[in-house]
Order: structure tokens, then sequence, then C-alpha cells
């Protein structure tokens, strides 16, 4: 019996040593912890009593509800809240450990001005204010010396300040800006977009016959996914689960089916296949609704089972079996989009033959089926920017270079204007970083990034590490000294998700909601919100003249008074309470319950009525996209059989654990003691042929870089494949617990594009393997 | 005596390994960070089979508060007692820290606590029940694993459980009457 990798039992200690030793011990591992765990640091108000207060999580991107039981002005747990049905009421081990945040140990807690070289660590102490002034400073004096606000580039990672971030970045009027999507999702929605003209959600509590396709979600926590598909599947439903590893996903699935990386796209045509061929799709919908079935029907005609069978390592008689029960249980019936897409450099045709499959089968607005996402009423805040010229294109596109990235041929001959397909604040990342390195056609030397790790989170960290070379400064909001934090010029701290007001958000869905965030508790160490911390430099920049000369005066006048005034001059409250404006009693009710929402139950239907238009081209389900044959690509989904590692080489995968998201919670003791550094998963026998044994220390290697990590020798991957979990192997010396403890994945991944969407591809590294 | 009989009935089919429930009960109850520091745990079952034909189980689990008490049986000091409605709890003050308790108890359920200078382990969190409140462990879990509820209540949603399944508990064969019931 396995207890997080660790024997499970207690005893074993009483056979070795007396009470007092062992006491001892357990003090003597724990001195550095105390100080946390112990209790005695009391709220710098000195306030008495308990209250429990309702608010929302920020431990990862699903934003579940809870109420904070705050005993003497600190806060003791995280409860989860009752009314928010998004999550089915549920708190997962990082919301629970959210509460340790405030009081982390290695928390930032002033502003810090780099005084030693970048890297070193060594840091001067400056107030807010001083900090503040000299972000506008900065900001000021780039667009001067380069004549261009496009010098500065703006990073930022998602949450409920990012939208204060971007009204920051707004103010100074920089379009470089890049997000989260390109290292996550942005294949997925772009594929399924294509199809339905947007990115739709699954209705797994309904759900008679799901595939998912290595979307993890006993562990990839997604809400209410991760719940609905164990806890309410419904009696007789089937979950078939792809992945190259046994995820606890595939411990759950009725079947798992070990797919060869990269040819999942074969196995869903193959199933196309057999829906078509047996007259299994649903006609009436077709007609109705879909354009482009003749085309694919022609196109699929090659790919029969036995054909998929021989790319993908999955049996013709299981495809035909899948293909089959998913037509009987259609339309409650899914293939699932997943989240994190960012796979292969063909991610997205495979995306879109997921959504074409459920279309032909009538799997659309409908209970067990695929849905578009509804929302909750709110009065939007969408205040106008002045209009600068000193602006350019956004570098990621205007950048003529292309040749800094690996190619591969399955995605050869894609359109070159690959980014413009994104939404217009995402940016692509590995464009974005090749542009800046390229230096052409223009200079960005500046980069003021909010809370977005990506020395960790973008693939080749060599490569980031050359980028922040082209940086005459860098400005980092975040909490923890992360990497980025640890090699940036300027540091501000931010408050915790507990510790302050952030706006009103719908989390859009089957089941819509909307939540917010108020303070539980005062900030522990007197720190500020990104909205004040944008609010304070904004009044900095006011005072600089070269700011504003490429602006139209009124412009700027409208601005000081509409948001460095109306907004930003005002408490948070103020902008939620508008937010909240058109629901009666709505500010008193989202204070108290942390929830707003018409209605628990989803509607279902409204997109499937004879008068509906989708948002595509043609206003129907394009199962041959128009918009991509006029860019030049295949209206279809093509297939092309993925490159395989030579021989000696392992292909790495990558994948979650439900208690860390990303590389955000590692140094949180409350999920480092579950896991306190990644191993490698290799395949018994492959091990066996290497002479590796689990414990040991092998050296994994790629084109970008090295690293050394502890292997795992298991039969739950397959043989051709390697896997370590994100957030290890650390080089901020601040996030202690997991400083430079086992390996990271930046540090080996090479840089594939999926250039239709311009997400990485993460898949597509080979490794070699040796024992250290 | 109170007629109520605590217990808590697990679905452990349901279990996703996510560790909500370890990681609510360390602050629920003050349990400090630490290997050996912990009230309530999810074991992962040995792997069966081999690639690719594999299966694997998860096993939540915690204080069984035994109708038969072995830790209480052996505890010196009367430590360890009882309360009318079966659960099973500590007095710190009373408690010597000889450990008897930790050897006796067949599920490995009890540690040393530096917090307390006392062993100890699972209350079904006691304090939250007068308020109506579920333990930690119950309420925090995505699959809600847990039904926690009196089993002496035909009409709780714990007693119609084990009505109304196939159940078993945890090591029969050391006679200690579990409540804890697992579903087959």
């Amino acid at each position: 019996m396995k207890l997080s990798g660790m024997n499970l039992s207690r005893r074993k200690f009483l056979a070795a040593s007396g009470g007092a030793v062992a006491a001892g011990l357990f003090a003597a591992n724990l001195t550095t912890l105390k100080a946390v765990a112990s209790g005695d640091a009391h709220a710098p108000t000195g306030e008495k009593g308990e209250k429990h207060i309702a608010s929302s999580c920020e431990m990862c991107v699903n934003k579940c509800g809870f109420y904070a039981h705050v005993v003497d002005g600190r806060l003791k747990k995280l409860n989860p809240n009752p009314k928010f049905f998004k999550s089915r009421a549920m708190l997962c081990a990082r919301g629970n450990a959210g509460a340790e945040e405030p009081y982390n140990p290695e928390r930032l807690t002033k502003p810090l001005l780099r005084v030693g070289e970048r890297g070193e660590g060594k840091w001067k102490e400056i107030s807010y204010e001083e900090a503040f002034a000299l972000l506008a400073k900065k900001l000021a004096e780039h667009k001067v010396k380069n004549d261009n606000r496009n010098s500065v580039a703006f990073a930022s990672s998602e949450g409920f300040q990012e939208e204060i971030f971007q009204m920051l970045v707004q103010s100074y009027g920089s379009t470089n800006t890049v997000r989260h999507p390109t290292l996550c999702l942005s294949s997925v929605i772009q594929g399924w977009s294509s199809v339905y003209g947007v990115f739709p959600d699954a209705d797994l509590k309904n759900s008679k016959f799901v595939i998912m396709f290595g979307a993890n979600r006993a562990e990839a926590i997604v809400t209410p996914d991760t719940i609905d598909f164990q806890k309410y599947k419904p009696e007789g439903a089937k979950l078939v689960y792809l992945d190259p590893r046994f995820t606890n996903t595939a411990a759950k699935a009725d079947k798992w089916y070990p797919v060869k990386p990269g040819t999942d796209l074969a196995f869903v045509l193959g199933v196309i296949n057999v829906i078509i061929t047996e007259n299994l799709y649903d006609a009436e919908f077709v007609a109705q609704f879909c354009e482009g079935f003749e085309d694919l029907k022609a196109m699929v005609a090659a790919h029969t089972p036995e054909w998929a069978a021989k790319e993908c390592d999955i049996p013709a008689e299981e495809i035909i079996w899948t293909a089959r029960e998913f037509a009987k249980a259609a339309p409650a019936a899914v293939a699932y989009p997943g989240r994190r897409t960012s796979w292969y450099v063909n991610d997205v045709y495979f995306r879109r033959a997921c959504a074409i499959l459920t279309a032909i089968c009538g799997c659309w607005d409908t209970p067990g089926g695929i849905c578009p996402k509804a929302s909750v009423p709110l009065t939007k805040i969408d205040p106008l920017f002045p209009y600068f010229e000193k602006t350019d294109e956004r570098i990621d596109i205007a950048s003529p270079v292309k040749n800094l990235m690996p190619n591969d041929k399955r995605s050869e001959g894609f359109p070159t204007d690959e980014v413009t397909y994104l939404g217009e604040k995402d940016g692509s990342w590995l464009r974005f970083r090749d542009g800046i390195l390229s230096g052409d056609p223009y200079k960005v030397d500046m980069m003021v990034v909010y809370k977005q790790n990506f020395i960790e989170a973008v693939p080749n960290r060599p490569k980031t590490m050359e980028m922040l070379k082209k940086f005459d400064f860098m400005a980092v909001i975040d909490i923890q000294m992360t990497e980025v934090a640890f090699y940036a010029d300027l540091v501000i701290p931010e408050s915790t998700y507990l510790e302050r007001w952030d706006s009103v958000h719908n989390l859009a869905g089957i089941w819509p909601i909307a939540t917010f965030r108020q303070p539980v508790i005062e900030p522990v160490f007197g720190t500020k919100s990104m909205f004040d911390i944008a609010g304070g430099v904004i009044n900095e920049m006011l005072k600089l003249p070269e700011l504003w000369d490429d602006a139209d005066e009124m412009e700027v006048e409208d601005f000081k008074y509409e948001i460095a005034e109306e907004i930003f001059g005002k408490p948070m409250e103020e902008y939620i309470k508008h937010q909240m404006s058109a629901i009666p009693g709505g500010y008193e009710q989202m204070l108290k319950e942390g929830v707003y929402y018409v209605s628990e139950e989803p509607t279902y239907g409204k997109a499937r009525t004879p008068e509906f238009r989708f948002k595509t081209r043609t206003g129907k389900i394009e199962l041959a996209n128009v918009k991509y044959a006029e860019k030049g690509l295949s209206p279809l989904p093509i297939y092309a059989a993925p490159r395989q590692p030579e021989a000696g080489k392992y292909r790495f995968i990558l994948g979650r654990h439900g208690w860390n998201t990303h590389s955000g919670t590692q140094n949180n003791e409350y999920l480092w003691e579950i896991q306190k550094e990644n191993t490698i998963w290799i395949n018994t026998n492959e091990a066996k042929k290497l002479g590796i044994i689990s414990g040991d220390e092998v050296k994994v290697t790629s084109s970008v870089g090295e690293q050394t990590i502890k292997a795992y020798v298991t039969e739950k991957i397959r043989p051709d494949c390697v896997f370590y979990a994100h957030g290890f192997g650390r080089l901020s010396p601040q996030m202690s617990l997991v400083y430079k403890k086992g390996a990271s994945q930046a540090a080996i991944l090479e840089d594939y594009l999926e250039p239709i969407s311009g997400n990485c591809a993460l898949h597509e590294t080979f490794v070699t393997i040796a024992k250290a | 005596m109170s007629q109520k009989k605590y217990g808590i009935v697990l679905d452990a089919k349901k279990c996703l390994n996510c560790k909500a429930c370890t990681v609510a009960c360390k602050f629920e109850n003050g349990v400090e960070v630490g290997d050996e520091q912990y009230r309530i745990w999810v074991a992962e079952k040995e792997l069966r089979g081999t690639y690719p034909t594999l299966s694997l189980d998860f096993e939540p689990s915690q204080c069984q508060h035994c109708e038969n008490t072995p830790c209480a049986t052996v505890c010196p000091t009367s430590a360890t007692y009882k309360t009318d409605e079966g659960v099973v709890l500590i007095d710190y003050k009373k408690c010597i820290i000889c450990k008897a308790c930790m050897t006796a108890c067949p599920y490995d359920a009890r540690f040393v606590s530096e917090v307390h200078h006392a062993i100890e382990k699972c209350t079904f969190c006691y304090h939250r029940l007068p308020e109506g409140r579920e333990p930690a462990c119950v309420e925090t879990c995505p699959t809600k694993v847990r039904v926690f509820g009196d089993l002496n209540d035909p009409s709780s949603k714990a007693a119609k459980l084990v009505a109304e399944n196939d159940t078993y508990r945890l090591k029969p064969e050391k006679n200690t009457r579990p409540r804890l019931f697992y579903i087959k």
C-alpha cells in the first residue's frame, strides 16, 4: 500500500526510537515551517471573533466558491460554498491549501529593486510609491528612446485582475501583450470554433457516452467536469479514455486505450468513417445544420478502422465498437474538447475532427451533448482609452522571422499570418519570443509582467533566458519570488486573492454563475492589489507629459476623468456595485453568498432552432471550413503521421496532478508535502533495457537541455514515452521547497509551434534517458 | 445515553485520489505539515496487471471509530475515550505519549502531535457536529466519497447506504467492529 510514494506506516518510527527522540525529529524537520503552521501570527488588526466570508478561489483557473472561516482575524480554513453549484460545492486540495498563501513564509512583502546582477538575488526594499514612480518613468523613457510604445511588452496570466492589468497596458498604449492561451488551450478553442463558431462545453452530467482524449479530468481538475464524469455519471454510461499514460482518469474509465502519441486524429477519423459508412449519423441534423458533409464523407472514405488501427495502435474492433456506441448514445454523446491542448503541431485539425464527430451525430445543444456556453447578465465596464500614435503592429505578427523554431513537415505550408487568428490580446508566445529575439522590425527592450512565470511556462527555457537579455528593464507583479520575479529588475508584491477585492466575473458554461472576491482578511504584509498598483502607476504616468503627447488632448482629458478618477480613483467596491447595478439587491447578495445566478438549471436548445445562425462564415456548422480554404488551409481535418523518436529516444509527454497548478503552487507546504519532487515515468520493460530502477537518478536530454531527475519505473506508460510533472527543478532560491528539486519541463522542451492557433506543441520533444 | 451512532460510509470507487480531504483535514484540525502528521489518508492500492491491461484502486481512510476499541483498552491513563455517540476521542491533558495505543491500533490511525503534546487522530470533526456541519473531509470531497451520519437513524443517508448496499469493513479479523463502512 502506498501513500504518495511513501510507506504507510508511522509505527515503523516506534521501532527506531523512543518518544523523546521521535518528537525531537519531528521538531527538527519542521523548524522552518513552524512560524506558518503554528497559529500564533495574529491579524494586524487585533480583531476578535469568528466570521465566515464568501469569496472565490484563485489556486487554479476554476474559481470555486468558498466561505472563509476567519478566527480572530486569522484565516483558519476555506470551506466549500454549498451554493456554488458550478463546482458542485467542493474544494480541492489546492483550494484548501490556499489558506496558507497569505502566510507563506516566502511571500513577497515589499517592493524590491535589484541592486546586484540580474538573477543574483540582491535587492533593496523600496516603497510602493517609489515603485509606481519608477515604473512610470521607465515606461516614459522607453517610449521616448525608441519612439515606439510597442518597445514595452506586457505579459500576463489568466485571473480576475488581469483585466485591470490590461487597463494599465491600454493606458500606456503598447499592443504587445501576451497571455496564457498559446501555452494552453488556443488550439482547442480554434478547432471547435472553426466548426461551431464558438468554443462549447461538454454536458458530462447527462452524457451516456464520453470519449476523452488525454483530458485527465481526475487529476487535471475542471469544474464541474471533474465531479460530473465520476459522481454524476448516468447509470450505464461509458467513458472511453485515450492517453499514453494510465492516469487516475484511466483508472476510472470503462476503457483505456494507450493511444500512440500524435495519432488521436486517426482514431477519430476511423470512428467517423464507421459512423458514416454504417449510416449511424443524424441525417436530419446534418441536413438542417451542417455544411460540407459530402466533402467530409469523401475525405474519410479512406480512413477505415483498419487503417486507423495501424496508425494509432488501437484495434479496429475497438474503433468500430466506439463508433457504434457513440452513435447509439447520441445525441447524449461527447467527444470531450479538453483544455490544455498544446500537444502537436497540427492540433487544430484533431480538435476540428472531435467537433465534427459530435456534429454529425447531432450532439449539439442538447442534454448530454456539447453545449454553447451561457452567461449571467452583468453591467459591463468597457472604458475608452486614448488612441496613441506611437504604436506599431504586434511583434508576433510584424516579425518576419520564422526559422528560429524547429520545423515539422505536418505543419509546413500552413499560412504565415497565423497569430491573426487569435484574440487580439492573446498573442502567440513562441512567435512573440522569437520576434523579440530578432529585434526585427523593431526593438522590444522592456517588459512588464503580471503573474506569468513564463521562464517555467514557455518551452525552451534557454531561449527565454536569451530573450531576457534583450530587456534593459523588467518589472514583475506577483505574490512569490517566481523565476520571472527572481530575474526582474523591479518586483512589486501583490495581495493574495484572500486579501483583496476582485471584480465580478461571469463563469460562462452550461451552468453559468457569476462570482467575485472580497478580502477575507486584511493584507498580512500591507500589500496592494493589482487594482491599487495600476491606479498608482497611472497616477504617476499622468505626471509625465511625454507619455501623452501622441494622443488627442480631449481623449486624454476623458481618460483622466473616466478612468483615472472614475475607476481607479474609487475603491474597487464601487466598480463591483456598478457591475451589479442592474440587479436589485445583487451587490448585497454577492457580498453575502459570493455568487449570483439566474437559474441552477441549464437551458438547452436555443442554438438548435431552425432560425439559429452559427457564428461561422456560412452561418452553419462547418464540417468543411470556408475560411480555412481561403487561408490556404485544408477545410477538412487532414491526418499526417507524426514524427517518431529515433532508436534510443523517447517522446516526452506532459500531464497534470490534482494537487498542483502549473508552476504556481509547489512552494505551498501543504501541497509540497503531497509531492516533494517530480519523478520521470519510464515503462518497466524500457527501464530494464536501460538498467534503471525506481529511485535511480537519470539524465534526461533533449536538443534544448538536460535535467537530472529520479526514475519512477512503471507499467502505467507506453514504452515509447516518458513523462514528468510540471513545476519542479526550480531556479528561484526563494521557491525553496522546490528549488533544484526534481526537473523542469521548460528546460528540455523544444519550441514546436501549432501554426493555425499559435499554440505551442509540447508533446513533440524527443529525449534520451541515461543513468546519471 | 445518546441513541446516536455516528459513522461514515465510503464509496471508494468514486475516489479520484485528489487529496482534497487530507488537506482540508489539516487546516480544520490544525495538523502540522509533516510526513507522519496526518489524521486521514488516501492510499493508492497496488497496481494490478501489466501494460496495457491495468487496474488501480484508491482507499481513503482514517480512524475507524471502532466499537471494540483496542486503543482505549490499552490506554493506561484513560486518555482515549468514547463519546455517547461512539466517537473515539483523546483527552490531550491525560495523554502521556506512551504510544501503547499507536501499537494497538490495527489501522495505523494515530500519531504524535507536536501541537497538542499528545497522541492524536481523526475525531469525525467532533467540534463541527453541534453546529450541524459535516466533517471537513466529507464536505470538501469533489465526488462525495464519504457520507457521514447517524447509523442508528434509518432515515439518515449513511444508514440507508449501509442498508441498501453490500458493504465491508477493514480488517474484520481484528474484531474491532469499525464505524467506517465501504461500499463494495
